[in-house]
């Protein structure tokens, strides 16, 4: 894609602008005429958006989603990485741990909020749990992917210069994955913010997911929307900061291959 | 086969290599020596053996039978103590460090001071000719850099044995040409009587070019079907070298030997 | 020869989840052991209340098989699931192919696409209940919303990566415009868009399973939510492992039926040490 010419590019994306404009009125021209309550007009949904956004009540509850996506993210990532780098080089440990890790990599984490709630009750640190849970996962087996598709001349390189089993896995395995397991952080990144709502929509204390789930009772669609698109626009800039964080990680990758396709 | 007169570095005796308890074996009974300072090439047509028999060598690879001895010790597991070029540079140099620090890497346990690394690093660098190249990244190097990167991290720690895997086989005519020469100055350079070097090869005109000794190994099982002495004068030259009678002699009597091996 | 490709790619399926029958004992026994341990704690500290003890769950598995209460819902879940998949993989395919092949297109569709892209599936959910009510076309819309996206991407990706080698061979053999697409385009992608198929057949098992738990009235979603509430923990735990191992075998059975049919895709696989 960047291959293009400037001008080409410019022109795509303010095609893509119109198109999106244009789905919007369409919107908000069948939605006034239509007067369906589940379907309010763009117009509306915006003005409660820029009404609610800024409230000091809804930027609380988003810190409290976030603060929490980031505990359960940081706990699950860095477990994810250690198992995955010791499943990685060892076709022993991967073998064991194997069979027990799929399975409950099958779990669908839906099931694990009731689980969690029955042992930490419902609270901050079982969504946590349940956050670090579902990220660990996916950043476990790209780990382990990426570990296990290093080229063999680089392991065969490692191996001859002497290199202890532990060195060799974090001195030349570890960044020799590291593009790999970069593309589950950012998988797992999304299933986070899932989580987080799906945590929060037990409904109780405070959070973006909180507050998506009552306006259900509250019969206030607006905010709903509102709440919804700025969970989409959250999960956006997340992902933007992971891929910065990303690009200067992984400079020396993108030299080699190009700039990534998100 | 003669034992040599000078001491010799590695010995091979009587190596097997089964990968199945009921397939063919891959090599079979493969004995020979390598002295001190010598440029030993293996030529073998594809599928007999040559890459099993450098990874035993190297320590990779178990063998099924048979002994390697490098300086009189066994080799049964990588010891730091030799090196390895391989066929395919792009996936053997660290993507992740520039060119100095790929060739400093195998440093990092001797317990030289930052200095001194640096100045072995900047050594091998002007050896190959990469001087000055120190801050560019792999991917930024044509593949002819890039494999003099890999062969100047190899001698960086000064190994016992340079191996080499059919190195180059991915360049460019040209290019290879060019890495052919650098590997012959390097072998004249080095102090104590010369670089040992286990280079495999499929290219016949390669391994009498470039050794004092072509070994001739056997389609699967691997076994060594002749070995011949390289008399050729040194230091040898693209032109003058490859067009004299002895070379092209040399060159047909082995590939003789490789094609009626392969029957 | 696919007949045999069938057999090895089963085989190899198998092993690639650490279950082949050579016996992968270093990797059941730990999983044993893990069992055991979990079962001893809970006798010994007698946490029956928060959690569930694997023999207990174990026996609520069994007798919702065997009475049929739980597989009853496997079975309204399954249909419900399959159906927004398929849903979602006719959407994912044409779309997927009509951005990749068109640069317009996908100028056209990036703003919208980027847009929707970031809202997670789940978070519909309280919507989806005002648009379609609670049941099943909730469901099938939310199953179909969330396995769109991996679909999508993995046929654009496909699609956009064919060789420029077999387009030029199309150019020079007269195969062009609609007929290259389907001809070339399309069996080209097929690897990429089997792998988002297989990716979406598992976040659609577990998006279901989610939607059902909120708000259905049926499926095993439901019936988790049901005994969870009842606080009737081996039965909870009954379904999500029931609903793990169906992934499981939902995930080998994609894997070995793509492999049969594009057992002429090269492996990339390299054998891991």
């Amino acid at each position: 894609m960047s291959t293009r010419a400037p001008l080409t590019r410019f022109r795509g994306v303010l095609l893509g602008a119109l198109v999106f404009v244009a789905a919007l009125a369409i919107w908000e021209a069948w939605a006034r005429s239509a007067e369906s309550f589940y379907f309010p007009p763009v117009s509306e949904i915006g003005r409660e958006a820029l009404d609610v956004w800024p409230s000091a009540d809804f930027l609380t509850a988003v810190g409290a989603s976030v603060k929490r996506l980031a505990a359960g993210y940081a706990i699950g990532a860095t477990a994810g990485v250690s198992i995955g780098l010791a499943m990685g080089s060892s076709r022993r440990v991967r073998s064991t741990l194997g069979p027990t890790t799929e399975f409950l990599r099958a779990l669908p984490v839906i099931a694990v909020v009731p689980i969690a709630i029955s042992l930490l009750d419902d609270g901050d640190t079982m969504r946590i749990a349940v956050i670090a849970f579902g990220v660990f996962f996916p950043v476990l087996v790209a780990t382990v992917a990426g570990v296990c598709g290093v080229p063999p001349e680089i392991r065969d390189t490692a191996a001859l210069f002497h290199l202890g089993k532990v060195e060799r896995t974090i001195r030349v395995y570890l960044p020799a994955a590291l593009p790999t397991i970069f593309a589950g952080l950012r998988t797992a990144l999304s299933i986070g913010l899932v989580l987080v709502v799906i945590a929060e929509f037990t409904g109780t204390g405070d959070g973006l997911g909180v507050y998506i789930w009552t306006q259900r009772f509250l019969f206030d669609v607006q905010a709903m929307y509102a709440g919804i698109l700025f969970l989409g626009l959250l999960g956006y800039v997340l992902n933007g900061l992971l891929l910065v964080l990303e690009r200067r990680v992984l400079a020396w990758h993108y030299g080699a291959i190009g700039e990534p396709v998100h | 086969m003669s034992p040599s007169t000078e001491k010799a570095v590695l010995r091979v005796a009587g190596l097997g290599k089964r990968y199945s308890s009921d397939g063919p074996p891959a090599l079979t009974d493969v004995t020979f020596d390598v002295a001190q300072g010598e440029l030993l090439a293996i030529v073998g047509p594809s599928g007999c053996g040559k890459t099993t028999l450098l990874r035993i060598m190297c320590g990779l690879l178990p063998s099924s039978e048979g002994t390697v001895l490098l300086d009189g010790r066994p080799v049964s597991r990588p010891s730091g103590e030799v090196a390895l070029v391989f066929q395919d540079y792009s996936r053997s140099l660290f993507p992740w460090l520039n060119v100095r620090r790929n060739v400093t890497f195998p440093l990092a346990r001797d317990g030289l001071s930052r200095a001194e690394r640096a100045a072995r690093a900047e050594a091998a660098l002007s050896e190959v000719g990469l001087e000055g190249d120190g801050s560019k990244y792999p991917w930024q190097l044509s593949g002819g850099m890039q494999q003099r990167v890999a062969i100047a991290r190899a001698l960086v720690s000064r190994p016992a044995v340079v191996f080499l895997d059919e190195p180059f086989a991915s360049v460019d005519a040209l290019t290879r040409a060019e890495l052919q020469d650098l590997l012959l100055s390097i072998h004249a350079h080095a102090e104590d009587g010369g670089t040992t070097i286990v280079h495999v090869t499929h290219d016949v005109d390669e391994a009498v070019y470039l050794a004092d000794r072509v070994l001739m190994l056997t389609p699967s099982p691997g076994t060594v079907a002749a070995s011949v002495e390289v008399g050729l004068p040194r230091p040898r030259n693209q032109t003058a070298t490859r067009s004299s009678l002895r070379f092209l002699d040399l060159r047909n009597e082995v590939h003789d030997v490789i094609v009626q091996a392969r029957r | 020869m696919a007949e045999r490709v069938g057999r090895d790619s089963q085989a190899r399926v198998l092993r690639e989840h650490g279950l082949l029958r050579r016996a992968n004992i270093a990797g059941v026994l730990f999983a044993l052991a893990f069992l055991l341990v979990a079962e001893a704690c809970v006798r010994l500290f007698d946490l029956s209340d928060s959690v569930a003890a694997p023999a207990d769950t174990a026996g609520a598995l069994f007798e919702g098989i065997s009475d049929g209460s739980l597989a009853g819902e496997v079975e309204t879940t399954l249909v419900t699931y399959v159906q927004g998949l398929a849903l979602a993989a006719v959407i994912g395919v044409l779309l997927g192919i009509a951005i990749g092949s068109s640069r317009t297109v996908e100028s056209a569709s990036s703003v919208v696409i980027e847009f929707l892209r970031p809202i997670p599936a789940v978070a519909l959910i309280p919507l989806a209940i005002f648009w379609f009510g609670l049941g099943t076309p909730m469901l099938r819309f939310l199953v179909a919303y969330a396995a769109v996206w991996p679909i999508l991407v993995h046929t654009v990706y496909g699609v956009r990566g064919v060789d420029r080698v077999l387009h030029d061979v199309a150019a020079t053999s007269g195969v062009t415009g609609a007929a290259r697409i389907t001809r070339v385009s399309v069996p080209a992608a097929l690897p990429s868009i089997a792998t988002g198929i297989r990716i979406s057949a598992a976040l659609a098992l577990a998006v279901c399973v989610t939607g059902e738990y909120f708000v259905g009235t049926e499926g095993i979603g439901h019936y988790m939510q049901d005994h969870a509430a009842a606080y009737r923990l081996p039965e909870l735990y009954a379904a999500a492992a029931l609903t793990g191992l169906l992934g499981l075998a939902i995930d080998v059975a994609l894997r070995s039926a793509e492999r049969r049919v594009l057992f002429w895709a090269g492996e990339e696989r390299v054998r891991p040490r």
